[in-house]
């Protein structure tokens, strides 16, 4: 057997493993943390950055993510909507957001998330697939979505949820009424709601 | 238009944590009195769980996800240090190590890997430190960049002839510019290595002495387009110093 099916067949199983995932964790397994670090860090990692930029920050709220989720794991409702990786993805956004906008540099923030970043939530990501980096079919089925998205509502999004810039900073930015960043942000999550409703659970 | 309404249209916007402070302290004071937009809030939490697996995934520095399963598991908060404390280093790579012996093959893979990392960085530590002990001259020029005070310093070996280079406290450069280590020699400037923080963290490289340019009489320090690979300084320079 090649290095490389042996690898992608170890990922499968680990994948099928995660239903009990939820489980492990509340009965301390070290090795269930493990499993999560392992899986989530990457994507917790793209999403604080994406808040925050690459710094000592983004590290340090992905690490604090992780405590939270070993210490809290027990709270966590045990039905299907509460999922462990977009709770996780929810308290690393909201300590992003809260550090983003704790910081008096928002202004440098602003300016360069608008004109140097790219657009990183639509761009084909070079990683290859499930194999390398388990979640590749979730990021796939987003990043489809989010193209298919007209440019300006793609744009609304990205600044908001992605950066974390409010919508009177993005009607600034991009030199437009507030009221139509709000039609905007709107008509978009309409259409990704609809556009995502089919994913079903990868990491439960 | 009702006050009910605003929230309504509104509700996207809190989501995406785009509402203004103001806004957002009355969306959260209106959600623990409204039952319809707390089961909406809900109901897009839950349908756009995924969404920020849009963004293009983020390889971990080597050594981070140990770093991460050590400090939860500890119950210690993180510290930048940690990561170049030589205990700490030391540390990591024994109960690497004792780990290995008992995970299973998925996990053990990347605790090897680990144990790799933490001895790669340990070894260069090591080297680091003895070629400061060696110093025979320090250099120091101060750098204030887009408002932001940093530092450049040159320790200079005068046994095995190589410089520590420490770049500290200075701002990503932006897309297609890096900070780049120049030579001042007797024939002109020879290019040097690019030196790139990452992470807020202090740029530590060691370096040797260059084959071409004659006698070095110093150094140099620029935010230069990374396209430039001559030996001719493109880019502002930011630091001069003479040995």
């Amino acid at each position: 057997m090649s290095r490389s099916v042996e690898r992608s067949e170890r990922r499968l199983l680990a994948l099928e493993r995660e239903a009990s995932l939820r489980a492990r964790l509340i009965a301390r397994d070290e090795r269930a943390l493990v499993e999560l670090v392992d899986v989530a860090t990457p994507w917790l990692l793209a999403a604080v950055e994406g808040v925050v930029g690459r710094s000592a920050d983004a590290e340090e709220i992905v690490l604090d993510t992780f405590r939270v989720a070993w210490t809290k794991i027990g709270t966590l409702p045990p039905d299907a909507d509460q999922r462990i990786l977009p709770w996780l993805f929810r308290i690393a956004r909201n300590r992003a957001i809260d550090r983003l906008r704790a910081r008096r540099r928002y202004r440098d923030r602003l300016e360069r998330v608008a004109t140097l970043e790219p657009d990183r939530a639509v761009q084909q990501a070079v990683e290859p697939d499930e194999a390398a980096q388990p979640g590749w079919h979730v990021h796939r089925q987003v990043h489809d979505a989010l193209a298919r998205l007209p440019d300006e509502q793609r744009t609304a999004v990205r600044l908001a949820y992605f950066h974390g810039l409010t919508h009177s900073e993005i009607a600034k930015r991009l030199d437009v009424p507030l009221g139509t960043v709000k039609t905007r942000l709107r008509l978009a999550f309409d259409k990704l709601r609809t556009a995502l409703a089919p994913l079903k659970d990868w990491l439960t | 238009m009702s006050s009910h309404d605003w929230f309504v249209e509104h509700r996207a916007a809190y989501f995406a944590g785009a509402l203004d402070p103001e806004e957002r302290r009355s969306f959260d004071d209106h959600l623990t009195r409204c039952d319809e937009c707390r089961a909406e809030l809900a109901a897009l939490e839950r349908e756009l769980g995924w969404l920020p697996m849009g963004m293009e995934p983020v390889k971990p520095r080597p050594g981070f996800r140990w770093q991460i399963v050590r400090t939860v598991l500890g119950g210690a908060r993180p510290s930048p240090w940690r990561t170049w404390a030589p205990i700490g280093v030391a540390a990591a790579a024994l109960l690497t190590a004792g780990l290995v012996a008992s995970a299973g093959s998925s996990e053990r893979a990347w605790l090897e890997r680990s144990l790799d990392d933490a001895n790669v960085r340990l070894t260069a530590l090591t080297d680091s430190l003895t070629v400061m002990r060696r110093a025979a001259r320090v250099l120091q020029a101060s750098i204030e960049m887009d408002g932001v005070q940093g530092g450049f310093l040159v320790f200079a070996d005068s046994v095995t002839h190589r410089w520590n280079v420490v770049l500290h406290g200075m701002p990503e450069p932006e897309p297609g510019m890096t900070y780049r280590l120049w030579y001042v020699c007797s024939d002109g400037m020879v290019r040097g290595r690019d030196l790139t923080p990452v992470a807020g963290q202090p740029v530590i490289v060691t370096v040797g002495m260059p084959d071409r340019g004659g006698d070095v009489l110093g150094a140099a320090l620029s935010v230069e387009p990374r396209s430039n690979q001559s030996d001719e300084p493109q880019g502002k320079e930011l630091a001069h110093l003479m040995l």
